[in-house]
């Protein structure tokens, strides 16, 4: 299929001249600081005003060569981004890939006729996927259109094509009971001490304004110590709030959870005077991550989050369940991903030693050292947790896991947060296994499916070595074959 | 994983041993001196117990002593691990020293290759390929090719990738 698409001329275009007078004025202000120092320490002697004037030299030369050495070429069908100074980079995008073009203009490019385009391309990772900082507005609103017109004429159809879902269906509106789980989750238990440490730090923020000072915080503090079973009577009331204050915490975040689709999103609504709501694309879930404490195993319940392309910070904005049953759990799963119920597959025996040496092994060797060195109440508490480490490391390794149904794969790992990510196969972008030395000897390996979405890679830890080249076979098979030992 | 998957076509330059055996030395003749430095410091430390101060550089010594065989073994490890290759429109790449990590990103879902070259590889003439997909786990960094390599493998690479129609993610 050809697309009529405007071929624009191939040679290699620079930033606007302009751009140099913007850098130079952007770096005096992390000048000034040293400047000042000169002026200051130097008085008004020659000299100051020439390692002044050196200084300003040297950030316009800087500002010249990165002009100078930075240039860009929109050239059959990608853009070539390249850098040559002392070393050479280049960065090839095919355009195809663009999925988005931002621009912006700030203040001093403003002034200057500027603007800042910046290339979305769906790449993961933090780092720069392509910038060009100081073209000329009406370049910018070109290059904006040669950059996507190639893409509307891709995606548009696809979007017409898909049915449209029904309006404002609701899944679940979660009963106010279900609120008694939050604090099995822990991680509002610590409520309390967060109040107090809160408290505390307004006391000092609010003391000097009323007339208090350190002397009368230490005063506090050294009448406290003198009353121990004060302080330990506090400690106590704190200790037995924590499941009443956590659970309160919890409710007031997570009120009236409603999660409804409206059109092709699924929008989740909670909160008990700040309604919180977030909405995600459905054609953009890939797939679900489950995740349980052993408290919240034990009581059969789990939290849930939806693992979603292009969306930022999804620990918090892909949460599709507060702490629900797991049936209830399973079944928003299912309607937002899909069913999955394929039985994990266990990791090789290697993998259970290896876990309970990790979870046993640091505390054996601080015991010995604290026994070694007289600190034996210290050594008693490592004790005590390397033996509770038989039972983590045992757990970790009953947890680890993973599978593959013919269109999601599973992953599973950890104890005291046990998570579980299901996720698509057309999801998967590539394949890590990574091997460490220890690793080598005990003949595992862990294999990461490198996923466009959620926390971008999913890991099965400590899998066998065959094992995981056949899992990533078995997912991506076309990818994999010619690479295995048959 | 030898009985698993078998190597990588090719081999990295010759001369990236040369690259990694100047790097290792490098880093650890900055730490020696590093260390030479802060005991020539330690020595105006009153509080430090008198045996101690006598034999401050006991560390930058030791340090040195111990980071030699790693030094002279990396690059010659490095050289039989790091292999690469492009089959069937999938980067199969194979890294690593200590620890070893094998990565496979297929063509299609390439986002941006980048051809890299900071000035010690310029030295050798060698270069770095990377490229990324959505992912940190689909993305791949293959050191210490050769210039020429590097240079047709980048246009290889975005070449095809224009070709082929990413279908998802």
């Amino acid at each position: 299929m050809s697309i009529p698409f405007q071929e624009p001329v191939p040679e290699a275009a620079r930033l606007s001249p302009r751009l140099l007078l913007i850098d130079p004025i952007r770096v005096l202000p992390s000048l000034l600081v040293p400047l000042a120092g000169v002026l200051v320490a130097g008085g008004f002697s020659p000299r100051s005003f020439i390692w002044a004037a050196l200084g300003v030299a040297g950030s316009v030369l800087y500002a010249v060569v990165r002009w100078a050495t930075f240039s860009y070429t929109i050239t059959a069908g990608r853009l070539e981004l390249s850098r040559a100074f002392i070393g050479r980079s280049t960065r090839v995008i095919p355009l195809e890939r663009i999925r988005g073009v931002d621009v912006t203009t700030p203040f001093l490019h403003r002034l200057l006729g500027l603007a800042v385009l910046k290339l979305d391309t769906g790449a993961g990772g933090d780092k720069q996927e392509g910038e060009l900082d100081g073209i000329t507005v009406e370049e910018a609103e070109r290059l904006r259109a040669v950059l996507l017109s190639r893409h509307h004429a891709v995606i548009a159809p696809e979007r017409q094509a898909r049915p449209a879902a029904p309006h404002d269906h609701v899944f679940l509106k979660v009963p106010r009971a279900w609120l008694r789980y939050g604090p099995l989750s822990g991680a509002y238990l610590f409520t309390p001490f967060a109040l107090v440490a809160g408290a505390v730090g307004l006391a000092f923020q609010w003391g000097g304004e009323l007339g208090l000072d350190e002397d009368d915080a230490v005063a506090v503090g050294e009448w406290l110590w003198g009353h121990p079973l004060l302080l330990i009577g506090a400690a106590v009331v704190l200790v037995v709030l924590m499941p009443f204050l956590g659970a309160a915490m919890y409710a007031f975040f997570n009120w009236n959870f409603v999660l409804f689709g409206r059109g092709d999103h699924l929008v989740a609504e909670r909160g008990l005077i700040n309604r919180r709501v977030v909405s995600l694309e459905r054609r953009r879930i890939r797939g679900y991550e489950i995740a349980e404490s052993p408290l919240e195993r034990r009581a059969r319940v789990a939290r849930l989050w939806a693992v979603v392309t292009g969306l930022g910070d999804s620990q918090t904005r892909g949460q599709l369940l507060p702490v629900a049953p797991r049936a209830a759990v399973g079944d928003i799963a299912a309607e937002a991903v899909g069913p999955f119920s394929e039985a994990l597959r266990p990791h090789p025996p290697a993998a259970r030693r290896r876990r309970l040496f990790r979870a046993i092994a640091p505390w054996v060797a601080l015991a010995l050292v604290m026994y070694a060195l007289g600190y034996a109440l210290i050594g008693v508490a490592a004790t005590v947790l390397a033996v509770a480490g038989i039972a983590l490391g045992l757990d970790r390794y009953r947890s680890l896991g993973h599978t593959y149904d013919g269109t999601r794969l599973s992953v599973r790992s950890g104890s005291l947060r046990r998570a579980q990510a299901v996720v698509e196969r057309r999801a998967v972008v590539g394949w890590t296994i990574e091997q460490t030395w220890f690793q080598r000897r005990a003949g595992l390996v862990t294999v990461i499916a490198g996923v466009g979405a959620g926390s971008g890679g999913y890991k099965a830890i400590d899998a066998g070595e065959t094992q995981a080249a056949a899992f990533a076979a078995e997912v991506t098979p076309d990818w994999m074959a010619p690479f295995l030992k048959r | 994983m030898r009985d698993a998957l078998r190597d990588p076509a090719n081999q990295v330059s010759p001369r990236a041993r040369s690259l990694w055996f100047a790097e290792a030395v490098i880093v650890t003749v900055l730490l020696v001196v590093g260390l030479v430095l802060l005991s020539m410091w330690m020595t105006g430390w009153e509080f430090l117990p008198q045996w101690l101060l006598d034999r401050t550089w006991v560390a930058a010594l030791a340090i040195g002593l111990v980071l030699v065989p790693f030094v002279l073994a990396e690059p010659v490890v490095r050289f039989a691990v790091h292999r690469w290759e492009l089959a069937a429109d999938v980067v199969y790449a194979r890294s690593g020293w200590l620890s070893r990590k094998w990565v496979f990103v297929p063509v299609s879902r390439i986002q941006t290759v980048d051809k890299a070259q900071g000035w010690l590889e310029r030295f050798f003439g060698l270069a770095t390929v990377e490229i990324r997909t959505a992912s940190y786990a689909g993305s791949s960094t293959i050191k210490g090719l050769d210039y020429e390599v590097a240079a047709r493998l980048a246009e290889e690479l975005s070449r095809r990738a224009q070709e082929l129609r990413d279908d998802a993610t």
